[in-house]
């Protein structure tokens, strides 16, 4: 337990010394205001451009405000993803390519340990950055247009998170299989895309499906109740964390060795 | 410019306040790396000129941790 509270520790350093601590929340907040504001004053930005002939009137439906913080789980689920993958991909294949990993492993350290530590640490990380992402966007959308019940904004949160420690799982997976950050970071996205697919498509049989999280979030904040088949998809999405996490333990193991 | 009169500018500061954080950090990095990915000065220049996205992309791929 000590040991792996000091890997935890190595890790938030370098975390501080990568300014991860710094550039991820605040990326995150500007994504979650970004489209409230924008939507706001659209009417105005349309003005400024201009182009428009003399005249012409555009009618634009003002969006709720739930739509208008849906819009924002859409920017987490595209470039908040991009992001997250693009940063974690080298936690583990960065460092065996540079040789850190082998020479912490080298002491009696559990592979264990040196994998849950990296993983507790990058969802600390990111857990935060989107907490305070949501939260920005709740604030602004209230602002700006209606404020959304807190209890289903938390509800929301807790869904799509459960999703993003899934998509962070799957990083931290490839990156100790896998030698390259590169084909890491690349695994990852596709397979987050052709899961995502997969789950859209047949989204009437796969409801207890991991990836159905965003739309339960989304429905929860239409229509202020928990979905039905919420409960399965968490209980699904947490078993694929905890199997994955396993087999990153196994699989990274045999391929040290083997080293 | 009449678009200056209508923003709500306390919601806007915070986002100008947050992104001279990530420009003036991004800055100093560059400053104090050691190496990045490509050239340091294109970096300087990305980080400079491309408001908000030029500086996460700098720490998203433009920084090289090893």
């Amino acid at each position: 337990m000590n040991q792996w509270i000091t890997l935890l520790n190595k890790e938030f350093l370098e975390m501080a010394r990568n300014y991860k601590w710094i550039w991820v929340p605040l990326t995150f907040i500007l994504l979650g205001v970004m489209d409230p504001l924008t939507t706001y004053y659209m009417p105005q930005i349309i003005d400024s451009v201009g182009g428009l002939p003399e005249g012409a009137v555009i009618d634009i439906p003002e969006p709720s405000a739930k739509e208008v913080f849906i819009m924002s789980l859409g920017e987490y689920q595209t470039i908040g993803i991009l992001i997250i993958v693009l940063s974690m991909m080298g936690t583990i294949a960065g460092e065996r390519k540079s040789g850190v990993a082998q020479l912490i492993l080298v002491k009696p350290v559990s592979y264990i340990s040196y994998i849950t530590s990296k993983w507790t640490a990058a969802l600390t990380l990111v857990v935060i950055s989107l907490f305070l992402g949501f939260l920005a966007s709740w604030y602004y959308t209230g602002v700006l247009f209606e404020f959304i019940p807190f209890g289903s904004f938390m509800a929301a949160f807790g869904l799509y998170a459960l999703w993003i420690a899934l998509v962070l799982t799957l990083v931290v997976f490839t990156s100790a299989t896998l030698k390259h950050p590169g084909a890491a970071g690349m695994v990852t996205l596709v397979t987050v895309f052709v899961f995502n697919m997969l789950g859209s498509y047949f989204s009437h049989l796969l409801e207890w499906s991991p990836t159905k999280l965003l739309p339960y979030a989304s429905e929860m904040l239409v229509s202020d109740k928990w979905p039905e088949h919420a409960w399965p998809a968490t209980g699904m999405a947490s078993i694929l964390i905890i199997l994955v996490l396993a087999l990153t333990v196994i699989i990274f193991k045999r391929k040290e060795l083997a080293d | 410019m009449e678009i200056f009169e209508t923003v709500n500018w306390s919601l806007l500061a915070p986002i100008l306040v947050i992104q001279a954080i990530l420009l003036i950090v991004a800055l100093v990095d560059l400053i104090k790396i050691e190496k990045t990915n490509g050239p340091k000065w294109i970096w300087a220049i990305v980080i400079l000129l491309i408001n908000i996205i030029g500086p996460i992309l700098y720490f998203v791929v433009g920084r090289r941790n090893h």
